[in-house]
């Protein structure tokens, strides 16, 4: 009776031996690992020995007022954050907290200090075990009086011995009435094991950063399948976050709608730092996350330059006359048929367009008029050719007679509508 | 081949080091996904993702020898998280729905059916315990690092999985 199920499983892995990596896989591998760049990079030690330098001379001063200034810089985060946090961190825009505390295996945790304003708290950190770091920290969350900050993005840095470790973590912003503030984090040692902890520190609300402009937008952009509503924006000395609701069906139709939605200060785009959204069932809301505003500013737009869209094509396409031509999509897109073949599990269609493009209501008829609708699509795979990328995907349907005739009722794709919308400063 | 030398290029940034050490099992890696994924697509997606945190984080790999246990472990955690996202939010295409590869001749055997219905008897755990350990042949310590669980859970997971699955399939056949 054991040896039984054991003989079952002991051929189901017979079979499952079987199955082998798509004939891309060595392609694939080699394209996703062209833009990695590793987390920790070769630096020149003569660099660490200065650092080090410049803290002892910065812990020795600390004491006196003249460093009182400086000392409110978060030293040697320079290589780490850059842009807006840095330039923050250069005029001494953040707290010194300066907390120590003891992880496992010998790995020290200190909060350096944090910055923070209306929209968020940057936390930066350091870890450190002369005997070289191992596992992973998490900072998890921040809680305090009426404070409950879930951790979003970060960055770190280890140095070349692998004895210093300076993090950085942006967090939800942190109530004005928290006078203390607890760090959730979680550590995951080398035996894969996962523990918790956590360490408090004194934060001081008076010194949050002013919020330069917060205010209602209340206009709404139409778009094909509905329109999306900004609410507000919230311009802080780190971020700037505009957020509203989008009601649109196809929303998900096309990989990335919000990226086509920009901020212009003075008519320029500001840099997007990132941006969610989720729905509920009051709809789907959104949030923006764009780079904080210049001073001075004198006109700010939100525009609308792409977003998921909609066309109703109604086309029928004769497979034999187009062959491999590319045959239009509406005006600005294309679709490509590669193959077409009848095998036992039904007919497939190979076809690539666009990035952004998905049909809709896809089916195939022969010369009796006979409709098979779309029942599925495998094999999706990005291309490049040329530079420009594509999507070629196999269509399959399910009958056994090869068709004549290819019909698409619609299309969503991502369509430019350069709409602005003003906010009075 | 040697793992160590390779893993110690790899360590100081040599992209096709990495290549080689990944494509020397890439049908493991691959079919190791596809158990979690249950698709090409996705399966591919994930090791992916998984090459990219290897390259990123490899040089937190202190004993080069566990570089394979160490990237299969990254792939299944990856799996993992895919597989919680995803049932976060509704991303399929239309086009894409019930997506499956029809290339793979071993999703349709009668015989995959069984196996299926077979491991749906036994909860989620003890169901990757027993693939981990009898399709993809991994030893109870690389189980548990996987799994992140300790070695007496694993054994007791495939040893109460077995048992579920003799309790119903074992009388049937009267040996």
């Amino acid at each position: 009776m054991v040896n039984n199920i054991e003989k079952r499983l002991a051929e189901e892995k017979q079979r499952f031996d079987q199955i082998t990596a798509p004939e891309n896989f060595e392609a694939r591998m080699r394209e996703a690992l062209k833009p990695a760049k590793q987390k920790h990079k070769p630096r020149k030690l003569i660099w660490n020995l200065a650092t080090a330098a410049v803290l002892l001379v910065f812990f020795a001063g600390y004491q006196y007022d003249a460093f009182a200034f400086y000392g409110k810089k978060l030293l040697g985060f320079d290589d780490l954050v850059t842009g807006t946090l840095n330039d923050l961190n250069e005029k001494g825009m953040g707290q010194l907290v300066g907390k120590k505390t003891a992880l496992s295996n010998g790995t020290f945790l200190i909060i350096d200090g944090v910055i923070t304003d209306e929209n968020q708290l940057v936390l930066y950190y350091t870890l450190k075990n002369s005997d070289g770091i191992d596992g992973e920290f998490s900072p998890r969350r921040l809680t305090g009086f009426f404070t409950n900050s879930i951790a979003g993005g970060g960055t770190e840095r280890v140095n070349d011995l692998q004895t210093e470790i300076k993090g950085v973590m942006s967090f939800d912003s942190v109530s004005p009435f928290s006078k203390k503030l607890t760090l959730h984090y979680s550590e995951q040692l080398p035996n894969n094991e996962i523990k918790e902890g956590e360490v408090t520190f004194p934060y001081h609300p008076d010194e949050a950063l002013q919020t330069g402009i917060k205010q209602s937008i209340r206009k709404t952009a139409e778009v094909d399948k509905g329109k999306i509503t900004f609410r507000s924006i919230t311009a802080t000395p780190t971020v700037t976050v505009v957020e509203g609701t989008i009601n649109a069906d196809n929303f998900d139709r096309v990989s990335s709608a919000l990226d086509g939605i920009e901020l212009l200060a003075d008519g320029k785009p500001v840099q997007m730092l990132g941006g969610g959204h989720s729905s509920s069932l009051k709809g789907r809301t959104f949030d923006l996350r764009f780079d904080a505003l210049p001073s001075n500013l004198e006109s700010l737009e939100i525009a609308v330059k792409q977003f998921a869209g909609y066309k109703t094509l109604d086309e029928k396409i004769n497979i034999a006359t187009v062959g491999a031509e590319p045959i239009p999509l509406g005006d600005t897109k294309e679709l490509i048929i590669k193959d077409v073949t009848a095998t036992s599990e039904g007919v497939k269609v190979t076809i690539a367009t666009d990035v952004d493009v998905m049909l809709e209501g896809v089916s195939i008829s022969n010369t009796n008029g006979v409709k098979t609708p779309l029942k599925t699509t495998v094999n999706q795979t990005k291309m490049n050719k040329n530079g420009t990328f594509y999507k070629q995907r196999t269509l399959l349907f399910d009958t056994s007679v090869l068709p004549e005739f290819i019909t698409i009722k619609g299309m969503h794709y991502m369509k430019t509508y350069n709409q602005t919308i003003p906010i009075p400063l | 081949m040697n793992v160590v030398r390779l893993v110690k290029k790899a360590k100081k940034g040599n992209k096709n080091a990495l290549l080689k050490l990944i494509l020397v099992e890439k049908d493991a890696y691959y079919r190791l996904a596809f158990t979690y994924m249950g698709n090409s697509h996705d399966a591919m997606d994930a090791v992916e993702d998984m090459i990219v945190k290897l390259y990123e984080n490899i040089h937190q790999l202190k004993n080069e020898k566990a570089f394979y246990s160490w990237s299969k472990t990254i792939l299944v955690n990856r799996c993992k998280t895919i597989l919680r996202k995803s049932s976060d939010f509704q991303y399929m295409e239309q086009e894409q729905i019930n997506e499956q590869d029809h290339h793979n001749p071993h999703i349709r055997t009668d015989h995959q059916l069984n196996i299926t219905e077979m491991l749906s008897k036994v909860n989620e755990h003890q169901k990757e315990a027993l693939q981990l350990k009898y399709f993809h042949d991994f030893d109870y310590q690389t189980i548990a690092e996987m799994t992140n669980v300790s070695i007496g859970t694993v054994k007791s997971r495939i040893f109460q999985g077995l048992k579920k699955l003799r309790d119903y399939y074992g009388g049937e056949h009267g040996e």
